[in-house]
């Protein structure tokens, strides 16, 4: 580690607020469906899904770390990673790990999935329902709503992984994954890009989200 | 357990169609202690338990598109008034008699599909108490409804809702 590179960010703030938001509003997004406080799960629920619908935009213009084709790319080196890994030759990467692109791409999926069936889904009493509701015949929001909570269970699953791996890498092959998601920096690597937001692609991508959101909202 | 049951229960109510098939079934009892051939047994009613089963949940489905027509439109921001009236005219003719949807043996140990819980067979007149209130606050809707006072029918709505949670709260399946 030399002092030039202690500094170099690797997570800018838009993926951070992103990643430490999601981790306070799933527990919340769980216990407010769990106590039919529906108007606040219905509220949670929406910001949930402009944080993940700004996320897949930023996934395609936003800052080099935040993009899905680098982490498509670097699934090529999925096996010859894991055998590093587990020979314990693991160097820092910059930005997501083969794995790591693997958890993003899994956790993200099952994020989209949960959002996208929560706006259609209908209670058993058709009386609290999604905003997209509207749209489907009761029997249909059932089926939904159904598929939303087998899908949390997914999700559940998925982080306890998330969270498994990342307490390996903590503890087994000593590199702290937390504190980088927490600072945006870690010390140890040369950047392979800049980590600069674009003022443009950001205002593009809130303008994009809270146009989806106000359509959403008013679609009854 | 469960699948346990479901696997000897298919082919019993297999074998029990095909008796009912060749003989004359009409005076028979649904014997709840031989639970998978009480379901395709007939009921006092002339139903098998399956058709009874299939037939309170085709109604209460109905109640679910008509409650969730009136929500659609309460959330609206210009809600249509016609089509409130509509499904709260509904509701009190789908529920009607639903008292007698559940005869003994048409719950869970049929074997059959079925959110009922047993619960509702060791609390009966609690049970009735609660559908009977539902029944009430169904018709006040309706009337209320038809009235077209859109205050009164959001107020009016959660009381019949708060009527269908109190007994799913005890007597459904949490799914």
């Amino acid at each position: 580690m030399t002092a030039s590179t202690a500094q170099t960010l690797v997570w800018d703030w838009t993926i951070r607020l992103f990643h430490w938001l999601i981790v306070l509003l799933i527990p919340l997004l769980w216990w407010t469906a769990e106590e039919g406080m529906m108007d606040w799960h219905r509220r949670l629920g929406l910001t949930m899904f402009a944080l993940v619908l700004f996320r897949l935009i930023w996934g395609i213009v936003g800052t080099w770390t935040a993009r899905f084709v680098p982490m498509i790319r670097r699934l090529g080196s999925l096996p010859a990673y894991v055998r590093d890994l587990i020979a314990r030759r693991n160097g820092p990467s910059f930005g997501h790990s083969p794995v790591g692109s693997l958890a993003v791409f899994a956790l993200l999926a099952a994020l989209s999935i949960q959002v996208g069936t929560g706006l259609f889904s209908v209670d058993v009493d058709g009386l609290e329902s999604g905003p997209l509701a509207i749209l489907v015949s009761f029997k249909t929001g059932r089926e939904i709503a159904d598929f939303h909570e087998l899908n949390f269970d997914i999700l559940v699953v998925l982080i306890a992984l998330h969270i498994i791996a990342v307490a390996i890498y903590r503890f087994a092959l000593k590199d702290d994954l937390v504190r980088p998601m927490v600072t945006g920096r870690r010390g140890d690597l040369e950047p392979v890009s800049t980590v600069k937001v674009n003022p443009m692609a950001l205002i593009a991508s809130v303008v994009i989200v809270a146009a989806s959101l106000y359509a959403v909202i008013n679609a009854g | 357990m469960k699948i346990l049951k479901v696997k000897i229960a298919v082919p019993a109510i297999a074998a029990v169609m095909m008796l009912t098939a060749c003989g004359d079934n009409g005076g028979s009892e649904a014997a709840p202690e031989a639970s998978s051939e009480a379901a395709g047994a007939q009921l006092p009613n002339g139903m098998t338990i399956k058709e009874q089963i299939e037939a309170r949940q085709s109604q209460l489905e109905k109640v679910g598109d008509a409650f969730k027509a009136i929500s659609d439109q309460l959330k609206a921001g210009t809600p249509d008034i016609a089509i409130i009236q509509e499904a709260a005219a509904v509701v009190p003719e789908a529920t009607q008699g639903m008292a007698d949807w559940f005869p003994e043996g048409s719950g869970p140990e049929s074997g059959i599909d079925t959110d009922a819980l047993p619960a509702i067979w060791e609390n009966m007149p609690d049970f009735q108490e609660k559908v009977g209130n539902m029944q009430e606050a169904a018709a006040n809707l309706n009337t209320v409804a038809q009235g077209g006072d859109m205050a009164a029918i959001g107020e009016a709505f959660k009381t019949t809702g708060g009527t269908c949670k109190a007994c799913h709260d005890d007597y459904r399946l949490d799914d």
